[in-house]
């Protein structure tokens, strides 16, 4: 097989992986924490955290394989981390009384400057150009075989 | 100390930031010195990290240990993850994950300074 490697072919998409390399590092590392010692205080609130830690795991994974052509991961994965963002961050203002400490999603991510809000719609706006053939001349073109 | 060395990089990282901002906007390339850098920056987080372990193994306590040791892993690994996944791409966009990566190291120069509040004797 002659296929390029991923990781040859720049563009948008590698800021795209940065900001989820570092959510999963942020989100990860603080729900494991608040989870291991703290628990009782806000579990609804670190359990969140700990599923946007894995949603951005999955968006990073799904993002990869969208820049090499395979897009219907991240089709989904993108939209499920943008519907979990609305939701929590709308629920964690309606009802903040189930939110005794901040989530990452909370009031749509205003922890992180609102970066998980924006990062979803970035992504999709990415994919939409993907699949409109809008990669660099040169980079590998997907063939829908294994 | 401790303090000042967090100054220091959080002024170094806004700088590494804006240069990697500004070449991604005239759509340059990235030139070696931009790497040299976002080393020297790692070398300046490379000391307050090696500082402040030294201080906590001192038994000075930190006012959010935790966290604060969390901050001082990431601080000294995000660069180097960075740059490594750009080895192969010095286009335009690799720039930008610079900036990406430099905008949060300031951010974690802050959070250091925050979670470490002067520590405890």
């Amino acid at each position: 097989m002659d296929e390029r490697p991923a990781a040859s072919h720049s563009g948008p998409h590698k800021v795209l992986l940065a900001f989820y390399a570092l959510f999963v590092l942020a989100a990860g590392a603080r729900s494991a924490f608040q989870l291991a010692t703290e628990l009782g205080r806000a579990p609804l609130a670190y359990s969140l955290s700990a599923v946007a830690a894995c949603t951005y795991a999955a968006g990073w994974v799904a993002i990869r394989r969208a820049s090499v052509g395979r897009t219907g991961f991240a089709s989904v994965m993108l939209w499920v981390e943008l519907a979990g963002v609305l939701a929590v961050g709308t629920l964690s203002l309606v009802r903040s009384s189930w939110f005794a400490d901040a989530s990452v999603w909370s009031e749509y991510g205003v922890g992180y400057g609102f970066v998980p809000a924006v990062l979803p719609v970035a992504g999709l706006f990415w994919l939409r150009h993907q699949r409109r053939g809008g990669r660099r001349p040169g980079s590998p073109v997907p063939t829908g075989t294994p | 100390m401790l303090d000042g060395l967090s100054y220091v990089a959080i002024v170094a990282s806004a700088l590494v930031t804006v240069g990697a901002g500004v070449l991604f906007a005239v759509r340059r390339s990235r030139p070696r010195r931009l790497d040299t850098a976002a080393w020297v920056l790692e070398v300046i987080l490379l000391i307050r990290a090696v500082a402040g372990a030294g201080t906590l193994l001192h038994g000075v306590k930190a006012a959010e240990p935790a966290p604060y040791l969390g901050y001082l892993i990431a601080s000294v690994c995000v660069m180097p993850v960075a740059l490594g996944a750009l080895t192969e791409d010095r286009e335009r966009w690799s720039n930008a994950v610079v900036a990406v990566a430099a905008l949060a190291l300031a951010v974690i120069s802050v959070r250091l300074l925050m979670t470490w509040g002067g520590g405890r004797g």
